[in-house]
């Protein structure tokens, strides 16, 4: 093997005056590296969380998954703010016995529902869309009166709350419930075992392919010199990370297929689930149905 | 030492006769391969990057099947058809267990005691049996904390262990490892080497393809050597294998800077350690 000359060439040093040179913000390769470690984190987080020793944590995951959705269900059919967030209220401390920090557990909530929910909501409360009794003037169109209405906030004021409660009684389940325990719950359930079994393999390589978009973007990093143009390399690295992203999972793919048929898999999912329901879990259950009852029965009084 | 393998002897439990197999009906991986697999052997497959080696341990799991030629597993032909009877399809997989060598493949599960069971599950054992054999092979491989953890909370020697478990947990007659010490820190490498061992010791017929020609005489007591045209050119013990520098160089096993060095075991015995490094530098003998 012989050395060509320029690779025995000292490269430029760093300069003894310190760093003078211009600075960058993070681009996209940087950005695409923090997202992973955060997403990382966010599952190792929930990971422990749920494997905690709080309230719910301690609820059998299929008397959990059922009660929730109950609860859920009775959320939807309620036509009553009021009602809403004195459901919404009850999640708080739930919450707390859990062992989720309360200021995380409402940010969670809340930080998604005014970009989804309240911009889907938001032309609902303008008179031209709800008719109505106009509370907040906003000035003429056309000749025409034009506000919020009483009736529009109303509706918007349902859907938010109902939104919340739901996202609430939701992240409960999913903060306090181990993904292991929950895919085990709806089997037995008996949601597809199939479909159980793809959402499982979906998240566990989930994190090894994610393993794999570091290693590239790192690699690039690494290689990065100077700065470099967002632009039109950028997008064709991202669309070559995608390709070379595509087929690692392929070829992956077929050796996980190739382990499951070495170990005796035809086709039929087949697991482990162990449950048994307890004192504490009956326990549950009855409060969980005590409390849809007065939801319900709530509602009703307040009528339509 | 012979050049390819006698079979047909009753005592064989694999045997592949004239087995010739290629990706895409285009990349040769394997041609004219004869082998058989005597009861309680450990034999370790050797070959450079690329040899076929891998596509023979696929072959003898029932993985891929040859293009011509045949394989026969315990006195039955292994084909695609055969391996769609349900009954034949159970018994040739619980007496053959495969363990990869990339275990982000093998373990598949969500969470560790999932990953175990899976094996035993799919061979239609009772639940409680399930149970007392994960708990078991956890004991067994010392990784009982790992039990409920997802595979991404793993280090790659902890997924090693776990994807040998989910192998042993379903007694396999046979245990074929890919290259089960490549990418292993030292101290894994020895545990496995030593697992090795002793599961042959318990009577385990051991298949193994490897590049680690230094613990080749404790993996292994016989050698099947590729070359780099996808053949079987020899046979032989570890000591036949090693000593033979030309085979060696030629089938690109070793670089022509590889030595023999003696190196003393923990009982005593010296014992010969192949070693690679630049002339250049200087080297001793112990």
């Amino acid at each position: 093997m012989s050395t060509p000359a320029w690779l025995t060439q000292p490269q430029i040093g760093l300069c003894p005056c310190g760093c003078i040179g211009t600075r960058k913000k993070a681009n996209f390769v940087d950005s695409t590296i923090t997202g992973s470690a955060v997403l990382l984190r966010r599952a190792m987080f929930a990971d422990d969380v749920s494997s905690g020793g709080g309230l719910l944590q301690r609820i059998d995951a299929r008397v959990k998954v059922l009660t929730l959705v109950a609860l859920l269900i009775a959320t939807s059919l309620v036509h009553h703010v009021p009602v809403l967030v004195a459901v919404y209220l009850a999640t708080l401390p739930l919450a707390v016995a859990s062992q989720l920090s309360l200021g995380f557990f409402v940010k969670r909530v809340w930080l998604f529902i005014p970009i989804f929910t309240g911009v889907i909501v938001l032309p609902a409360t303008f008179s031209f869309i709800t008719g109505g009794d106009i509370v907040v003037p906003l000035g003429h169109w056309f000749g025409h009166r034009v506000g919020l209405t009483s009736q529009g906030l109303h509706s918007a004021a349902l859907i938010i709350t109902r939104v919340a409660t739901s996202i609430s009684l939701v992240v409960l389940l999913t903060l306090t419930t181990p993904w292991s325990r929950l895919l085990a719950a709806l089997r037995a359930l008996h949601v597809p075992k199939i479909f159980v079994q793809v959402a499982g393999m979906a998240y566990r390589y989930l994190f090894h392919l994610l393993d794999s978009v570091t290693d590239m973007y790192t690699a690039r990093k690494s290689r990065t010199v100077g700065t470099s143009s967002n632009t039109r390399e950028g997008r064709a690295f991202v669309g070559a990370t995608a390709g070379a992203l595509f087929g690692k999972a392929h070829a992956l793919s077929d050796e996980v297929y190739s382990a499951m048929i070495a170990r005796g898999y035809t086709g039929q999912a087949r697991a482990l689930d162990g449950f048994r329901v307890r004192g504490r879990d009956v326990l549950w259950a009855c409060g969980c149905l005590a409390a849809i009852v007065v939801v319900i029965w709530w509602d009703r009084v307040l009528g339509r | 030492m012979s050049s390819g393998a006698d079979h047909v002897v009753p005592d064989n439990l694999l045997v592949v006769e004239r087995a010739s197999f290629s990706y895409l009906e285009r990349f040769q991986a394997l041609d004219d391969v004869s082998f058989a697999v005597r009861r309680g052997e450990k034999v370790a497959l050797l070959g450079a990057n690329g040899c076929g080696k891998s596509t023979l341990l696929k072959l003898l799991d029932g993985l891929v099947f040859p293009d011509s030629g045949t394989y026969t597993a315990f006195g039955a032909l292994v084909t695609e058809d055969s391996l769609e009877d349900e009954q034949f399809s159970r018994a040739f997989r619980s007496r053959v267990g495969f363990v990869f060598q990339n275990s982000d493949a093998q373990v598949f599960s969500p969470t560790v005691r999932e990953e175990i069971a899976f094996g035993p599950l799919n061979m239609g054992l009772a639940r409680d049996e399930v149970v007392g054999r994960v708990a078991d092979t956890l004991a067994m491989l010392d990784i009982e904390e790992l039990a409920d953890r997802a595979p991404f909370q793993l280090s790659g020697g902890q997924k090693k262990r776990v994807a040998i478990a989910s192998v042993l947990v379903m007694n396999p007659e046979v245990l074929i490892f890919d290259e089960p010490t490549a990418a292993l820190d030292p101290r894994t490498q020895q545990w496995l080497t030593e697992l090795i061992v002793e599961l042959n010791r318990a009577g385990k017929t051991i298949i193994i393809a490897t590049h680690d020609l230094a613990s080749l005489e404790r993996l292994a007591d016989r050698c099947v050597v590729f070359d780099e045209q996808h053949r079987i050119v020899a046979d032989g013990t570890p000591a036949e294998i090693l000593a033979n520098t030309d085979l060696l160089l030629a089938v690109n096993l070793i670089h022509a800077h590889s030595h023999v060095h003696l190196i003393e075991d923990p009982d005593g015995q010296l014992r010969e350690v192949m070693h690679t490094h630049n002339h250049a530098e200087g080297h001793h003998t112990v």
